[in-house]
């Protein structure tokens, strides 16, 4: 099998489909794998977090030249890999591989997308029945799609980015070159910090400094459900299912920030709309210092909102060939000093935890004619 | 955070074709095409109860492209909006009115008005304009079929029209209420011979629905004049338009289009929702203007009850990119004189939400 999934990463990566046959065995062993894992899986920084992908090939493959190919880095993708794009089968397919072949490398977690109702609506069904006669490769990978967990907690993340200073926020372009960045606010006497009890590492200072326990971050496709608490509630839903219309497990898939107070409707039909209260409390009580998610366009790549409480990283440049938006990753470094805690869900010593060290890399969409893969001629549509 | 540098694409970087020679009759042909674009849009909004248009069938050839939800809620804005404009004007006075519909292509409005408003289109004369090669694929729709079959678009004519035709050619038709003419909008302009049956001295509405917008601004403009010119009573303009072509989606929508050979030739003239309606105000429709973008008139013009009917059709997931192009494309209307009870009639408080 080793070999038959080096050669099917091969095909992949150049935008090739690999037949059914290898697709089922494919699916078989990823849903092997995927249902040892919990449904919020930990992951050790340092760790390249991504958010939408729906099918953009190319743009993934720009994503990997920019942020580091699999093993060398390691990912966690918040989901949404199919539907919308031309190659949705050869994206999801490979990261699959990728799973497969280097299980401790790479965390896919489960998009709002990666459900049988819209799939059929946006594309991803349309795209394998086009490409192999019949929608057995689609059922297929939905049945992978009810296995991916519906979240990550990352842990041991680094409270600077650099070695030499406390930069707490650098944003990167897609040749490497430094756009902006932000050093970490010189630590506050202010009464807006509870110091950590002895031996919890905690600072006594919001703002922190190397060696702080920074608290975990909650990875999410979507974001909070008001029928969620905690982080172990989510670890208790019996997720092995199509994504139902209602519920918690749909709202963590659905679910967006929004400048309000406490809970709102939201104009997508599914999930919640949540306030900075909201994530505010939710992090404190499980000891979490950021929520990464995905989900929602945003133009720069990246958009850090209610005090840097919560992030939306979007991955798909140029999403649909038409929004002329910018994508990014999220990268979390690890912690250099070695004096970090391990995260526990029960250690709340400070109000607001001061967030890790995030490099954001920034990328546009891959050229049209990028490295000879076949590359559909992109026909968006508007109103004519 | 807020101030990241943003770094939009340039102007090259999605370009996916390289501009094309084309001869004018082949840049014209690129814009004829853009009416089965239209139909199919229309079609797939019916098919999916957006819509309620018996005849979007009968003008698209082919299959039935099943578009987008957010396509298909952006013709339904469309749609609805210029219909509120249209059936205001249409139901304001018993008295006699035209209605002028600029590149009119396969539009289906004058069917379905004769359906919805059969008393008022009795006082209603009816003009439809296109090139020729458009308005022939009208006129085979209209007439193809066995007449005996009652749900055959031939029926259209012989039964749905008030008035029986008084001449019927391949790519024109003339009645006592409806004319089909086979025109270049280019030979518009002040002091042109008017085409046949149009009455200057009638209150007249003149709608053009992404149409001007693929003229140079100049034969656009002159159209325009030729409204508030050589017409003589109440006019009044709708425009449908894309706008904001210099941000990033806009950019990226002129390529886009580009690459299909359509070119977008006054966009960048009027580029804003103040810019559209300063527009009409130059060009002498100065009774009022309007111009509201369709994300505003979905939240504003559109229902709570009916906002919650559309929304229930098929998930609309993608919040941000309907955002993105709602707020890409505006109704733009205009008027001089007392004009069809337009003023204050809807909410438009700066048209956008943005």
């Amino acid at each position: 099998m080793m070999s038959d999934l080096d050669y099917a990463i091969s095909q992949l990566r150049a935008c090739k489909p690999i037949p059914e046959p290898a697709v089922r065995e494919l699916c078989y062993k990823a849903r092997e794998l995927l249902i040892e894992e919990s449904n919020v899986q930990i992951v050790d920084a340092p760790v390249t977090i991504c958010g939408d992908i729906h099918g953009q090939f190319h743009d993934l493959m720009e994503l990997f030249r920019v942020g580091g190919d699999v093993p060398e880095t390691n990912y966690l993708f918040m989901g949404d890999f199919v539907d919308r794009g031309f190659y949705s089968l050869e994206s999801f397919l490979l990261l699959l591989c990728l799973k497969v072949r280097y299980p401790d490398r790479i965390t896919l977690i489960r998009g709002n997308h990666e459900s049988r109702q819209i799939t059929t609506v946006y594309g991803f069904y349309d795209e394998c029945l086009r490409k192999y006669g019949s929608a057995n490769v689609w059922r297929h990978c939905c049945e992978v799609f009810d296995y991916l967990a519906l979240g990550a907690l990352v842990v041991g993340a680094g409270s600077s980015i650099s070695d030499t200073d406390e930069i707490e926020v650098e944003v990167v372009g897609q040749f490497g070159e430094v756009i902006s960045r932000m050093k970490r606010p010189e630590p506050s006497t202010t009464a807006t910090a509870i110091g950590g009890p002895p031996g919890s590492g905690a600072s006594g200072s919001a703002a922190g400094t190397k060696g702080v326990n920074n608290g975990a971050v909650l990875c999410v496709h979507g974001g909070l459900s008001p029928l969620v608490d905690s982080v172990d509630k989510i670890r208790l839903l019996d997720r092995k299912q199509e994504v139902p219309h209602e519920g918690a497990m749909c709202d963590l898939l659905w679910s967006d920030p929004d400048e309000i107070d406490g809970w709102g409707l939201s104009p997508r039909g599914a999930g919640f709309l949540f306030g900075a209260d909201i994530v505010k409390h939710f992090n404190h009580i499980n000891n979490l210092s950021l929520i990464a998610r995905a989900h929602q366009l945003v133009m720069e790549g990246f958009k850090e909102m209610f005090d840097s409480s919560i992030v939306t990283v979007w991955s798909a440049p140029n999403y649909c060939y038409r929004c002329g938006n910018v994508a990014a990753i999220l990268e979390l470094g690890e912690e250099r000093s070695g004096a970090g805690v391990p995260w526990s869900a029960t250690d709340r010593t400070t109000v607001v935890r001061p967030g890790p060290g995030r490099r954001y890399r920034v990328f546009e969409a891959a050229p049209q004619d990028s490295r000879g893969m076949p590359a559909k001629k992109p026909v968006a549509d508007y109103f004519l | 955070m807020s101030s990241t540098p943003l770094r939009f694409p340039g102007p090259n970087r999605f370009r996916s074709d390289k501009e094309k020679d084309q001869t004018p009759e082949a840049k014209d042909r690129v814009v004829q095409q853009t009416d089965q674009d239209a139909s199919q849009s229309r079609l797939s909004a019916v098919e999916t109860g957006y819509l309620v248009d018996p005849f979007a069938r009968a003008f698209v050839e082919g299959p039935v492209q099943k578009k987008l939800p957010l396509i298909n809620r952006g013709t339904y804005v469309r749609t609805t909006a210029i219909d509120q404009l249209v059936t205001r004007f249409l139901t304001s006075t018993s008295s006699r009115k035209q209605i002028i519909s600029l590149g009119a292509g396969s539009d289906t409005r004058y069917l379905r008005l004769l359906t919805t408003h059969r008393a008022a289109a009795a006082s209603l004369l009816y003009h439809e304009i296109d090139f020729s090669a458009v308005t022939s694929r009208k006129i085979r729709a209209l007439t193809r079929g066995a007449p005996s079959s009652p749900s055959s678009p031939s029926s259209l004519v012989s039964e749905l029209l008030l008035s029986p035709p008084t001449a019927l050619t391949d790519d024109a038709l003339a009645s006592a209420h409806y004319y089909i003419h086979p025109l270049d909008l280019r030979t518009l302009h002040p002091g042109c011979a008017l085409p046949a049956g149009v009455e200057r001295g009638l209150p007249t509405l003149f709608i053009s629905e992404c149409c001007l917008i693929y003229l140079a601004p100049q034969e656009a403009d002159a159209i325009v004049r030729w409204i508030t010119t050589d017409f003589s009573g109440d006019v009044g303009v709708v425009l449908y338009e894309p706008i904001g072509g210099e941000d990033a989606f806009g950019q990226v929508m002129v390529q886009n289009l580009a690459a299909r050979g359509i070119v977008l030739k006054t966009l960048k003239k009027y580029s804003s929702l103040e810019r559209q309606r300063e527009r009409l105000r130059v060009l002498g429709l100065v009774g009022g203007q309007e111009a509201a973008d369709v994300d505003f008139l979905y939240e504003c013009w559109v229902g709570e009850r009916e906002r919650g009917r559309i929304g229930g059709l098929e998930m609309l997931d993608e919040m941000e990119e309907w955002r993105l192009l709602a707020r890409h494309y505006c109704v733009v209307w205009g008027w001089r004189g007392g004009f069809g009870g337009w003023e204050g009639a809807w909410p438009v408080q700066g048209g956008s939400r943005v």
